[in-house]
Order: structure tokens, then C-alpha cells, then sequence
């Protein structure tokens, strides 16, 4: 369609806005209350324009033309319009230069800024503001309101993790609309009408898991980030844009620093992963980087303690003692990055060793069906979830919920994303239809799901199969399928209830899978635990043509496989052990089998139970501080960016390979993040330095994938869950822990009974031979039977068995308490 | 051609015209006139059973079009052309919404509707939901008024007992129900979107159109949203044709309509006149003249512009088209007379702050003009405080408010302010000047 914006004539497509083709020409409008992804809803009324249209005379059919000219009359609309919420149309003038709308504009910012309090200069959006931009901009410099400003609170803590300062509040409705329409979680209103208008919650607290994205979107400085809050001013703080580690779903993020010290972090735009949004866990889990108890230099135990030293004299001690040791194992975690995993290999290659990481699921994360993208997923028409998304990798559960709006998520324009995309409204119906959630327990998707499947914990591969059957036409193969009771927690229901799910109700799902073409299913950690069940899986994929989305568990485990990897265990298997952020000595075998090591180096950010145990202690960087690429779970390639924090002589495992490398005499592959590239090129064809800040999604990712079988748990009782929160840190990480709760063993009220334990207590308890401290909580959600603990990189997850005999009362870790608006508090303490 | 004009019957455009009929309120102020015995004795749920048995849906539409009805609400839209707007239907569900939430000041006509003669509106919406194959008719009914509410819910209740609302009434196949909802006590609840929010549960802020109500309107279905009284109306167009609708008042305003007259007149009430009479013959012949020296009146609800209490203004004939000649709007229809010894600053502050109290605060205009700084000017003007350039800054705000709201709540609070200014200029200045108003404030009840 041809419109003018002032001089420029353009062609956009129907059903465009006008004030994307005013941005598309290259012209600007003040706007407070549109923002990208979300509704348009023309409240703040500063888009105003002067907008005028050409008209068919309705007799003929023709344009009705200009006397003076012969060219299509324009005709004036007689208000001027809110660009936002006006739809572009053919012949459309947009004049935003003349006095109309001038003065239009002008005085819309005078109404926004008479209640605005004169705050810039304390305020931590003063600099990064966009009423403070606007209203140099497009204000009048001089106000005629000589009235006292409204007053309301300054300081009301919507949550531990958020400040609401509703004097400042400008009423343009994004906060309220982020809930109801990227994650759906209706938790925040405005409150009252007029002018006494305010947000505000009913219950205490913003029960989501993505409340943090509304400090992003505010356009001023109402709502606070409040683990940033008075920290710094905008232009002080140095801005890293890197991706997250924290999950497998590679979200963009931008790290704020400043002296040292990451004082917050805010989504940044990933255009094909996380839009403009992080879960809560991304964005408040940094607190631990700045923690005053990380390690800052090596430490060697001589003599029963720990004594610091230089890198040069502990990698001459480790090397020293490695000249009369074979068979090292090295072992990383599932967040590092290629550039580490590749120094790994090199050095167990050269020690004779062999390399491995943790965790690592039984079955491989590359799917061998056609793997989704989180686009395929946003764009699907039938989706099967067998996971708890909203916990393991919160991207996709907004990613699923882009789905349900029934909208394709909008492509960019020459400026960037539509600002006022027409396609979205307020309060549209969601197609739960499309929707099935299986799951072993009541999960937070089930409540936007057309179908939900509560089955059997640990019976994954028997609904696969159950699914599968259906699929290629035995359903009389259903009837008969026995449940392997080794498999699952046995509850004695009969079939249907141990799947969860009738044979109409898996025909009906199959049927939604094969009749749409863009069906993808989505499975987690308890698929991944079972070569079977993710096996099966795939097959029903390849069966019904859908694609599958496996959700990896960690930062890079995805991106491991393309490094060779080793078979067996190496932390049973090996004679010396150099671990990288790992932390096995909670469980009992491990502290027996240190006694038969001849080495233990442990490279980690914190004194763990592992690096306590030591002979060399190295202090680690954190993702944060890491140059390097992983690859998330579509398998996109992404870039890490070093942020700038004070960790002593922390590194990263390459840094450790150099440092090992040099006292052996030896420069090893992936002993810096460039020599390890260099061999990556190899490997990928690609140079990574090479990589955009969007990263790549290559076509064909080299894959390699020994699986570690399960640990085979005969009698379970408790399912292993994923968290959004990263539970190594959750006790470093204040505000979340207090936002969140601690690492919880979740258990129905009548289990707890049973086994005398209490909510809210604090208990160690051995769950399959590892040591948890976790807090008891009751939830009638959780089926009888069944308990709920969190997974960790050493017990990932699946099933096991939590020894309810073995809980013993755990004295409170010290927690300083943490200064908030809503008071003093202090965190319950789990792992 | 000028044979033709006249041969054609003159229009009434009098209650004085002998050929006038008094239809929607004829049964209003009658004992037990709201129980369905009475209503069926006079003539009852004959207009519904004729149009559900004798007439095709589009056969109604175009009998209401042929009448020329307007929108009673105050917008005056042709009502016939906004139910011919409903798309084909499609398998959906589809309403016809009634507006019942009357609360501009000054209108009071749908009360006695609802509270006296509630089958009348039950059989409305009958025809309605017919015309445009809605099966639900929901009336959302203003939460103060409890009577009609009473009323309303029996007269349905009775009615759907008696075979009149249920399945295939009349043996035509068509069914239908209502539903009734009460508001509670939100001015912008009688804006069609807002009241769909509220009428749906969601927070009572009006939406964004397009997708206009036909397209999408409760709960993303085809709805049509009436008036009370354009409802009403409809059952006296089926039952004696539009003809007889049409032979009543101006070119642009046909039919019979309700005007209601409150302040300083002798006989207050709800008034039914043809369209086209004048506001002379609604005060003095009706009415029964001013009970003391008048300066001004309202010519429709509080929201429309204030016209000066001489012959020009009350020889104006109330239609749409001889108001709007005059600068102000026909509205509801509720005229409201202000007596001279008033302070006209005072009675608009009055005004100012209902308007700034029912802002719902969804654009900025409205929520910091109207509902914040206006009403602050006005405080300050009435507490003798007012300097110099303030009505000027008042004259100005009100021209950077009207037409920047989303809704048009805005423009409605502020025409009456620029009329008051426009009329009474001096009043305004005297008290700015002399701190205290020219007409000071006397007791408020007569003795």
C-alpha cells in the first residue's frame, strides 16, 4: 500500500500501523504505551498525528480527485489520530510536521508530565528514560500546572525481585498487558479509575516466573529492578551483551557493570529466541558473581589446610603430582563453553586421560527426528509438551504461548520490530486447543492446555509408546501393554491411570499430531533420561511428521556433543580427577572412592563440598565473565561476552589448560579461547569468531553422543524436577531465594505426615545416595507417593529414591537478611 | 413536485397534533402495568408474534431502516443500519446488547421503562434479537436501579413461563433469552466497549474499535449494542408500521421520542413528544414554565452544550439537526434548567467534577486533564482564588483535551465547559476579578 509520511512515499503491506510507516520512513513520534510484541491499545495518546486518507466515491467505485490537481483529494481526518492504533490505508498522508500535530503532541506531554514527580535526578532510570528522552524532545521545558503533584507510594515492593514507585507510574498500561499477554499469569491491574488510578496486585506477591521484564518495559522509572535499585546511574554502568547461561534456551542478555561488579541484568533482543523477555531466574541469578565468599586465587592444602598461591605454583604442584599418575579424569560441566570442553579434551588427550561432562543424559540431545526451532514452536498448530517447561527452560514456555495467540510472531522491519503490531488485542482468546501437557505432576503449562496427561511418574516411554502404537495403527497393542514396574512408580491405578489417558484421548492427540504439519513436540529432562522413552519419542515424530524440541539441560549441553566425548563414568573410573564446577562429593560413594585418588583438583567459583576435599582448589570464572560460544537447544550457535567483574585471578577452564599446559612444557590445543577456535574450525567449518551477535543456526551440527546409562533406581519414590533457578547458587542469590523459596522437597500433606516431617522445616536427606538440603513443603498437588526434589548437575533428572529415615534436622545456614521495601527478610536455606 | 409536498400528510411535530399518539410511555405511572396479565391485555407481545411469525429478519431490519430511528442513546446513529451491519450469520453466537446503564444527569427516561413497563423491553429485544438472529439478549441495567432491575428480572421471568422467551417462540423456530446484568455505578460503563469489558468481568476501560461490536463484540462475537429506548421503540415501528414512525417529526429525526426536564421547572418528569417540538413547548406547556427566572438550560445531558434561556434557543425544535444548528446536541434528550440566581462557575464545577470522578483513566488526556488539572482550576476558580489568564489556560486545556481521548468522554466533559464559557463569559471573569461569584451561593432547598 502506498502512504506518505511527509516528504517520503512508502509501500507497506496491509494492515501495517501508522506509526510503524512514520518509523519506516524514518520520522519519530513520541509513544509510551505501544511496545514491541504486545498489544497496541492507543492509551497515551502521544502518537497523535495529523493523518488524512484519499476516498472512493461510493457510486462509482472511483477515486475522488482533487479539482485543482486531478490527483486523489486527500481528506483530512478530522482528529488527529493515534498513529499506534490507526491502520495504514491506501494513499494514506501522515503529516507529523505540521502545527496540528505539534501542538497535539505537546500537549499530551504537558498532561503526562503534571503528575510526574521531578525525581530524574535519583531515579535509576534517569538516563535510560524514555519520558525524561520524550520530554526533552517534545515537551515544552515550562510547566503551567501550579498545582501539588498527586502523591502515592514511593517504595511499594511488589515483590522481593520488584519496587513499584507509583508516582511515577504514567499509566500506559505495559506492565499489566506484559501479564496477560506473554506469559498469561493475570497478576498485576490498575487499581481505582481517573486520576487516583494505580497498578497494584490483589494477592502478595507476583506469582510468575517472568515478572522481571517488566522493569525492562517501563517507561519510566516506576518499576524497579530491586536487586539494582540505587546501585548506579545509567551512563555509569558498562553494557555487555552476551547469551545466558543459565538455561539451554541461549537467551540474549545484557549485563550491566559497573566497578567490578554486575549490578543487574536486562533482556536484550533475540530476534528467533527470547524476543524481549528472560525468566526471572536469568535476570535476578547473578547475585553470586559479586558474592563475598568466591574464590579469588589458587588454593594448594598443604598439611590438612588450604594456603593460597599463584596459578604458577599450583599448576607446577598439579603437574608435579600428575607425572606419576595415570589414568586422569578430566570433567566439566554442561555450561561450558566449546572453547573449555575443547581445552578438556586436549588435556586429558595429553595426560592419556579421558575428558567428560556432567550431567549428561542417557540419551543424546540431538534428536535423530527433525529437530524444531523455537520459531517452529511459536508457529506450530498442535503441540505435545512432555515436560515442565515452565521451570526447565522458561523460554519456551512464553514461546508456547506465542503459539496459543494464534498471531506469527512479527518479523522485523527496516527499523526494527512493528512498535504497534494490529494483529494483537488486549484479552484474545487463547487456542488452548493446540495445546497437550503430560507431565507426572500438576505443572504451571497445564492451565493453558486443551489436553492435559497426568501420568505415572517415570512411565515416559510406556505414554510414548502407548502414543507410538496409536500412531502406526495397534491399538489393540495398547490394551496389552504391561508397565515395566521397575520403570515407574507403580500406584496400582490400571492402565488408563498410569498413563494418565485414554486410548480416545491418545487417538485424538495422535490425530492433532499427523493432521498438522507444523506439530512439534517438546520433551524434557525425564524423556532425556531414558534412551527409551526419547527414543520412542523421535519415533512417534518421524511417525505422525512432527518435529521435536528436546530441552537440554544445561547452557552448552547441547553443544558438548559435538565434542568427542568418553564413555563410561569418570568420576567412578578414574585415578586423579580435575573437575570443572562440579560438586559429587555429596554423595557418600564419592568421599569413600577420594580416598583413593591420587589427585583431586577442583576448579569452581565457591569452597564446595568437593573443593573441600581437594589437594588444589582453582578459582573459576562464572558464565558471566566468559569469553566463548555454546550452543543452545535448537542448536543455534551463540556468543558469550566477557563482562567485566572483579573475580580475582578467576578463569575459565582455558585459562587452566594454559596455565597446566605451561608448567607441563606444552601448548595445548584450547589453552585460550582462540586456540581452541582455531581447532573448533575444524570441526564446524566456520570460524566462531566469526559469529554474529544473533549467532547461527547451522543446518547439520557434528554430533557425537555416548550416553551414560541411568542410574537404574529400583524403587523410586520421588521424581527429580527441574528448576528455573540454578540451585548451586540459589543460596548466593538473596532477592531470588527469597522471591522463589528455598530448594524445596515437595511432598503431598498426607506423605509428610506419614513420614513426620513438617512444612517449612529444614532437612538434610540422602535421595539416592546424594545428601540434599532441602525444605519440606506440602502441596496436595503432588500425587501421594511421590515427592518432588530439585534437580543439580550431579543428580539431573528422572527418578529416585528419597530415604525418608535418613532426614535429619539441618541447622540453619547463616544468611545475612536482605533490606527490602516490603522489610527485612531473610531467606529460607536449602542446598 | 410541489403538488407532491402537498399532498403529503404535514408531519406531526407536536404532542398538540391531534393525530398524536403517546406509545412508549403509555402505560408508565399505571398500576400493576408492569405484570405480564396487564401487558397482555394491552395488546402484548403482538408486535413480536407478528414480526417472529409474518416478517423474514431482514424483512425488521428494513422496517426499522424505513422508520428512520435513531440511536436514543445520545449519539443518534440510524439503528436500523447498525443492525444491518451485523455480518451473515456463521454458526457463532450472537447478542443484542441494551444498554441500560443510564447515567448522564438529566436522563431518566429508561427508568420508568424498566421499572413500569418492563415487557415492553423484553419484547424489544425480542424483535432485535430476531432481526439479527441473536439468540442471547443481555441487558445491562444501571446497578442504582433496583426497582427496574426487580421489575425486569420478574417481567422475564413471567415471560419466559408464558412460552414468550424460551425455544421456537410461536412455533417460528427462533429462540431466544435475555440476561440481566447490573453495573456498578460507572459513568464510562455506558460507552458500548466499556460496557462490553464490564458486562465480560475485565476492568471497565472502553476498547479499542475497530473491530467494531458487530464484528466482535462479548466475548469476540457478533453484538449489537441499543438503548433502552431505541428497543422500545422498535416494538410501536413493528406494530404500527413505519409509516406511522416516519409521520412523526423532522427530515433528519423521525418518530417519537422521550425528553426529560429537571431543575428549575414546575412539573419535572419524562416527557414523550414527537421529534421536531420545540424545547418551548416542552418547558412551558409541559413542563409548566420555569419556577423562577431562568438563564440557561442544558439540551440534553449534562455532557451537551448549554444553550441560553431565550426565544431563539426555545423556539429551536428538538431534533437532531435544529440543535446542531444551535451549537449543542440533542443527546439523551434531558433538559435541564438553570435557574438565574446560580453561579454558573459553581453548577460547571459540579459538572467538572462528575466528569473527572467517571474518568476511567485509560488515556492520558482524560486521566490528568479531565480527572486531574481541570478539576483543580475549577476548585480554585469557585474558592475565589482565580488570577488572571486562568480562564484563558481553562479555554486552552479544553481545546488540547477534545478530540485526543480514546473515547469520547473527554470531548463530553469539555463541551459544556466551553459553552458555559462561551455564554457566560462574565460570570467567569466577575469572580476572577472580584474573588467572590456574582450569584453567591444561597441555601440549596427552597423553603
Amino acid at each position: 500500500m502506498k502512504v506518505i509520511v511527509n516528504d517520503r512515499e512508502l509501500d507497506l503491506p496491509p494492515g501495517t500501523s501508522a506509526i510503524d510507516a512514520v518509523f519506516q520512513a524514518g520520522y519519530d513520534v513520541p509513544y509510551f504505551c505501544s511496545q514491541e510484541y504486545m498489544s497496541p491499545i492507543g492509551a497515551c495518546r502521544l502518537c497523535l498525528a495529523k493523518v488524512g486518507a484519499p476516498r472512493k466515491d461510493r457510486a462509482t467505485g472511483e477515486w475522488i480527485l482533487d479539482e485543482e490537481t486531478g490527483e486523489p483529494k486527500v481528506f483530512w481526518f478530522p482528529k488527529p489520530m493515534a498513529t499506534c492504533t490507526t491502520a495504514v490505508m491506501e494513499g494514506m498522508v501522515i503529516d507529523t510536521k505540521c502545527q496540528e500535530t505539534k501542538n497535539a503532541q505537546k500537549s499530551m506531554m504537558e498532561f503526562t508530565l503534571i503528575n510526574h514527580p521531578l525525581d530524574c535526578p535519583v531515579c535509576d532510570k534517569g538516563g535510560a528514560c524514555e519520558l525524561q528522552d520524550r520530554a526533552y524532545e517534545y515537551g515544552e521545558g515550562v510547566s503551567r500546572f501550579d498545582f501539588d503533584k498527586r502523591h502515592q507510594e514511593k517504595h511499594h515492593a511488589l515483590s522481593p525481585l520488584i519496587t513499584l514507585d507509583r508516582e511515577r507510574c504514567i499509566h500506559c498500561k505495559r506492565c499489566v498487558r506484559y501479564f496477560e499477554e506473554i506469559p498469561g499469569d493475570e497478576v498485576l491491574d490498575f487499581i481505582e479509575r481517573g486520576g487516583h488510578t494505580y497498578i497494584g496486585t490483589l494477592d502478595d506477591g507476583l506469582p510468575s516466573n517472568f515478572t522481571g521484564n517488566i522493569t525492562d518495559i517501563c517507561p519510566v522509572g516506576a518499576l524497579l529492578d530491586a536487586t539494582s535499585r540505587f546501585r548506579g546511574r545509567n551512563w555509569e554502568y558498562r553494557h555487555t551483551r552476551t547469551t545466558s547461561t543459565d538455561d539451554s534456551s541461549g537467551s540474549a542478555i545484557m549485563v550491566d557493570s559497573r566497578t567490578g561488579r554486575i549490578e543487574r541484568i536486562k533482556a536484550a533482543r533475540h530476534t528467533r529466541i527470547n524476543h524481549d523477555w528472560i525468566d526471572d531466574g536469568t535476570r535476578f541469578g547473578h547475585e553470586y558473581a559479586d558474592a563475598e565468599d568466591r574464590l579469588k586465587t589458587p588454593l594448594i592444602k598443604k598439611d590438612g589446610t588450604f594456603q593460597e598461591a599463584t596459578w604458577e605454583e599450583a599448576s607446577a604442584f598439579i603437574s608435579d603430582k600428575l607425572q606419576a599418575t595415570k589414568n586422569v579424569g578430566v570433567a566439566i560441566r554442561a555450561d561450558a563453553t566449546l572453547e573449555e570442553a575443547v581445552g578438556a579434551a586436549a588435556l586429558a588427550d595429553h595426560l592419556h586421560g579421558t575428558y567428560d561432562y556432567y550431567p549428561k543424559t542417557p540419551a543424546a540431545i540431538t534428536p535423530s527426528a527433525t529437530p524444531a526451532t523455537l520459531d517452529d514452536v511459536a508457529t506450530s498448530n498442535a503441540l505435545f509438551v512432555l515436560a515442565d517447561v515452565t521451570e526447565e527452560v522458561p523460554i519456551v514456555d512464553l514461546r508456547i504461548k506465542d503459539a496459543l495467540k494464534g498471531v506469527t510472531p512479527p518479523e522485523p522491519m527496516a527499523h526494527g520490530i512493528p512498535i504497534a503490531d494490529l494483529r494483537l488485542k488486549e484479552h484474545m482468546p487463547k487456542k488452548t486447543a493446540i495445546l497437550s501437557v503430560a507431565a507426572p505432576y500438576q505443572v504451571d503449562l497445564m492451565k493453558y492446555a486443551g489436553r492435559t496427561i497426568t501420568y505415572s511418574a517415570g512411565h515416559e516411554a510406556a505414554l510414548l509408546r502407548a502414543l507410538l502404537a496409536t500412531a502406526k495403527g495397534n491399538t489393540a497393542d495398547v490394551d496389552g501393554l504391561s508397565i515395566d514396574q521397575n520403570l515407574g512408580i507403580d500406584q496400582n491405578l490400571g492402565i488408563d491411570h498410569e498413563l494418565g489417558i485414554d486410548q480416545d484421548g491418545l487417538s485424538a492427540l495422535v490425530k492433532q499430531l499427523q493432521d498438522n504439519d507444523d506439530a512439534v513436540i517438546v520433551y524434557g529432562g525425564w524423556v532425556l533420561a531414558s534412551a527409551e522413552a526419547s527414543e520412542l519419542a523421535n519415533q512417534l515424530a518421524k511417525v505422525t511428521g512432527s518435529k521435536v524440541l528436546p530441552l537440554a539441560p544445561m547452557a552448552n549441553s547441547r553443544g558438548l556433543e559435538v565434542i568427542e566425548t568418553a564413555t563410561g563414568d569418570v568420576l567412578e573410573d578414574a585415578s586423579a580427577l580435575i573437575l570443572s564446577n562440579l560438586n559429587p562429593a555429596r554423595a557418600s560413594h564419592f568421599v569413600n572412592h577420594r580416598k583413593t585418588l591420587d589427585l583431586l583438583v577442583v576448579h569452581d567459583t565457591f569452597m564446595t563440598e568437593t573443593a573441600e576435599l581437594a589437594d588444589v582448589v582453582l578459582p573459576a570464572k562464572t558464565g558471566y565473565e566468559k569469553e566463548g560460544t555454546v550452543v543452545n537447544l535448537e542448536g543455534r550457535i551463540l556468543p558469550l561476552n566477557a563482562v567485566p567483574v572483579d573475580s580475582g585471578t578467576s578463569e575459565d577452564f582455558t585459562g587452566l589448560v594454559k596455565a597446566l599446559g605451561d608448567a607441563m612444557g606444552t601448548r595445548l590445543a584450547g589453552r585460550s579461547v582462540r586456540s581452541a577456535r582455531r581447532a573448533l574450525k575444524e570441526t564446524l567449518g566456520f570460524d566462531l569468531a566469526d559469529l554474529p551477535s544473533e549467532g547461527m543456526l547451522p543446518e547439520n551440527l557434528p554430533t557425537q553422543h555416548h550416553g551414560r546409562p541411568a542410574s537404574s533406581e529400583k524403587s523410586a519414590n520421588a521424581v527429580i524436577v527441574p528448576t528455573m533457578s540454578r540451585p548451586e547458587y540459589l543460596s548466593r542469590n538473596p532477592r531470588l531465594q527469597i522471591a522463589q523459596g528455598a530448594l524445596a522437597l515437595r511432598v503431598n500433606p498426607a506423605d509428610a505426615h506419614k513420614h513426620g516431617l513438617t512444612a517449612h522445616e529444614r532437612v538434610k536427606i540422602d535421595v539416592s545416595g546424594v545428601t540434599r538440603r532441602l525444605v519440606i513443603k506440602t502441596d496436595e498437588r503432588v500425587p501421594a507417593g511421590v515427592s518432588l526434589v530439585p534437580a543439580i548437575a550431579e543428580q539431573p533428572c528422572g527418578l529416585a529414591r528419597v530415604d525418608f529415615a535418613s532426614a535429619r534436622p539441618d541447622p540453619v545456614m547463616p544468611v545475612p537478611p536482605v533490606q527490602t521495601d516490603a522489610g527485612t527478610m531473610t531467606a529460607e536455606v536449602g542446598d | 413536485m410541489s403538488d407532491a409536498v402537498a399532498d403529503k400528510p404535514q408531519a406531526i411535530t407536536s404532542r398538540h397534533d391531534a393525530r398524536y399518539k403517546v406509545t412508549l410511555y403509555e402505560h408508565v405511572g399505571i398500576d400493576n402495568a408492569w405484570t405480564l396479565d396487564y401487558y397482555l391485555e394491552h395488546e402484548g407481545y403482538q408486535a413480536a408474534k407478528k414480526a417472529l411469525t409474518t416478517m423474514q429478519p431482514d424483512d425488521v431490519v428494513n422496517e426499522v431502516k424505513k422508520s428512520g430511528l435513531r440511536g436514543r442513546g445520545g449519539a443518534g446513529f440510524p439503528t436500523g443500519v447498525k443492525w444491518s451491519f451485523m455480518p451473515k450469520p456463521d454458526g457463532r453466537q450472537r447478542f443484542i446488547l441494551c444498554n441500560g446503564d443510564e447515567s448522564e444527569p438529566g436522563s431518566f427516561k429508561d427508568r420508568y421503562i424498566l421499572e413500569d413497563d418492563p415487557h415492553q423491553l423484553v419484547e424489544g429485544l425480542m424483535i432485535a434479537g430476531y432481526a439479527m438472529s441473536a439468540t442471547i439478549g443481555i441487558v445491562y441495567i444501571r446497578g442504582e436501579y433496583h426497582l427496574g432491575y426487580d421489575r425486569l428480572v420478574s417481567a422475564i421471568k413471567d415471560a419466559r413461563a408464558a412460552g414468550y422467551l424460551g425455544k421456537d417462540i410461536f412455533g417460528s423456530g427462533f429462540d431466544f433469552d435475555i440476561i440481566v446484568h447490573r453495573g456498578a455505578g460507572a459513568y464510562i460503563c455506558g460507552e458500548e466497549t466499556a460496557l462490553m469489558n464490564s458486562f465480560e468481568g475485565l476492568r471497565g476501560n472502553p476498547r479499542m474499535k475497530p473491530p467494531f461490536p458487530a464484528q466482535a463484540g462479548v466475548y469476540g462475537r457478533p453484538t449489537t449494542i441499543n438503548n433502552v429506548t431505541s428497543i422500545t421503540s422498535a416494538v410501536h415501528i413493528i406494530k404500527h408500521g413505519a409509516e406511522w414512525f416516519a409521520s412523526m417529526g423532522t427530515d433528519d429525526s423521525k418518530g417519537t421520542k422521550l425528553y426529560q426536564v429537571s431543575g428549575c421547572v414546575n412539573r419535572p418528569g419524562v416527557y414523550e413528544m414527537p421529534m421536531g417540538a420545540t424545547f418551548g413547548e416542552l418547558i412551558y406547556d409541559f413542563a409548566g414554565g420555569p419556577s423562577e427566572d431562568a438563564k440557561a438550560f442544558i439540551p440534553g445531558g449534562s455532557s451537551t452544550p448549554l444553550m441560553p434561556f431565550t426565544d431563539e434557543y426555545l423556539s429551536a425544535p428538538m431534533s437532531y439537526d435544529g440543535i446542531a444548528k444551535k451549537g449543542s446536541m440533542l443527546g439523551t434528550g434531558g433538559v435541564i434548567v438553570i435557574p438565574k440566581e446560580k453561579c454558573l462557575v459553581n453548577f460547571m464545577w459540579n459538572c467538572v467534577r462528575f466528569y473527572a470522578h467517571e474518568s476511567c483513566g485509560k488515556c492520558t488526556p482524560c486521566r490528568e486533564g479531565v480527572a486531574t488539572w481541570m478539576p483543580k482550576m475549577f476548585q480554585k476558580l469557585v474558592m475565589g482564588r482565580g488570577e488572571p489568564g486562568d480562564l484563558e489556560l481553562i479555554e486552552n486545556m479544553s481545546n488540547n483535551i477534545k478530540g485526543t481521548g480514546f473515547c469520547v468522554h473527554a470531548d463530553a466533559a469539555m463541551w459544556p465547559i466551553d459553552a458555559s464559557i462561551k455564554y457566560f463569559r462574565d460570570e467567569y471573569e466577575y469572580l476572577i476579578a472580584n474573588g467572590v461569584s456574582k450569584y453567591p451561593r444561597t441555601t440549596w432547598w427552597k423553603d
